[in-house]
């Protein structure tokens, strides 16, 4: 990666400001419009907007060819696919199951596994195969050094502290916890593979090096998270600790009370079982 | 039959937690007597430029939210602009620790390179986070949904 320094004209700027940043701000907006906004509409209005966002990012290598930053569009493009698989396999495994709301037929438990399954051999491909996303012939989108490597360590630990967690927990949930071990497990025997094997782009070697740059970047989000978290709750507590204390109102008088018992005894009792 | 289960423990979970990468870093010792592939100065780099950027967006994020809070307490304006210096301290220690050289400087020929660069990469980071996160909790869900319908009137019993 290397961003050189600004030298460019005021122009490419403004391009990369209305066709990468402007969108990448869209879809959040979107997304709080849809959620948050009382107007009749709002929900698919929000989501338009943020979908829109979305295509304008994902087509931004194209539009913006001279911003390093769509490269990240460029890797959304190519990985938005996989994902979506994914997570829509895992939803219609979980909603085929025993739910009490929102259940789907039983046959879209196969579905969903497929889906997953195909979804995973995908990203995979990524990795092993020709799949790899690429800026131009040969050149790896530098990006996917770094998505590839976090989503498959977070993925491994996530689910062997789930596996742990239903073991610790859950009453009788060994089974679950088994399945979780599980995707660990295989999340993890990912991970050694790309140390040890190489992809026809990917070296063994430069996805150990990011690997490592991937936990280092997994660790300092954590402190800076936590961090900002703690700033906020001492901006908050200061605010809140130097607020005089409430007025106390004087006790009840003698008839407030009888209305209150009068009010009480009213509601009280019921039928006999 | 009740199964005997584990004794909850934070250290357990975080264990558990960090137990993949400890995994790895246990085989590399034995394969290779050392940690392969581990290069300190670049790796402290990526923390503290991972570790400054989340401070920032985080922080501007919950300057959003603190708009919520407002609503409720008559829209004070202290909380705000504590919150605001807060943030502006995290942009300027950003820029700050960046200009000091190749300290913090990647690959990028400049400070706002370099910055662009870092909120980028955090947008991608992100991204991994939140489907890794998905995939884990909905593999979790789906291991609870795909068994037998309990009883609860038989738990109750025992």
């Amino acid at each position: 990666m290397n961003i050189r320094a600004c030298s460019k004209g005021m122009d490419e700027m403004l391009v990369a400001l209305f066709l990468f940043w402007i969108p990448v701000a869209m879809v959040p907006l979107g997304l709080w419009y849809s959620m948050s906004s009382p107007l009749k509409n709002a929900s698919s209005r929000g989501r338009l907007f943020a979908f829109t966002g979305v295509v304008l990012i994902c087509i931004s290598p194209w539009t913006v060819p001279s911003s390093p930053s769509t490269a990240a569009g460029h890797l959304l493009g190519a990985i938005i696919g996989p994902c979506m698989l994914i997570l829509l396999g895992i939803y219609l495994i979980s909603f085929s199951g025993n739910v009490p709301v929102g259940k789907l037929p039983r046959s879209d438990r196969k579905l969903g596994v497929l889906m997953t399954g195909f979804g995973f051999i995908w990203l995979a491909g990524m990795h092993w195969w020709i799949l790899t996303p690429q800026l131009s012939p040969n050149e790896v989108n530098h990006y996917w050094f770094v998505f590839w490597p976090t989503f498959i360590i977070l993925t491994s630990c996530l689910a062997s502290c789930s596996a742990v967690t239903l073991l610790m927990i859950g009453e009788q949930r060994k089974a679950e916890s088994n399945a979780m071990f599980i995707v660990s497990g295989l999340s993890f025997s990912i991970l050694i593979l790309g140390l040890n094997v190489d992809g026809p782009l990917i070296t063994a070697d430069e996805f150990r090096e990011h690997l490592w740059l991937a936990v280092a970047d997994l660790a300092g989000i954590t402190v800076g998270t936590l961090l900002s978290i703690f700033v906020f709750a001492l901006v908050i507590y200061s605010y809140e600790r130097s607020l005089p204390a409430p007025k106390s109102i004087s006790p009840p008088t003698e008839s407030e009370l009888k209305q209150v018992s009068t009010l009480i005894a009213s509601h009280l009792g019921g039928e006999d079982e | 039959m009740k199964e005997s289960n584990l004794t909850f423990t934070w250290r357990m979970m975080l264990l558990a937690f960090l137990l993949p990468p400890l995994l790895i870093l246990a085989i590399d010792i034995t394969f290779y007597g050392s940690f392969k592939g581990i290069d300190s100065n670049v790796s402290f780099t990526r923390f503290s430029n991972a570790t400054l950027t989340a401070y920032m967006l985080c922080s501007l994020f919950l300057l959003g939210n603190l708009f919520f809070y407002g609503e409720s307490r008559n829209r004070p304006l202290a909380p705000l602009v504590g919150m605001f210096f807060a943030t502006a301290l995290g942009v300027v220690a950003t820029v700050f620790f960046i200009g000091q050289g190749p300290m913090l400087l990647e690959d990028n020929g400049s400070v706002r390179a370099q910055a662009i660069y870092n909120v980028v990469h955090m947008f991608v980071s992100s991204g991994a986070i939140l489907v890794a996160m998905g995939v884990a909790l909905g593999v979790t869900f789906s291991a609870i949904t795909s068994q037998k319908q309990r009883n609860n009137f038989e738990l109750e019993e025992e």
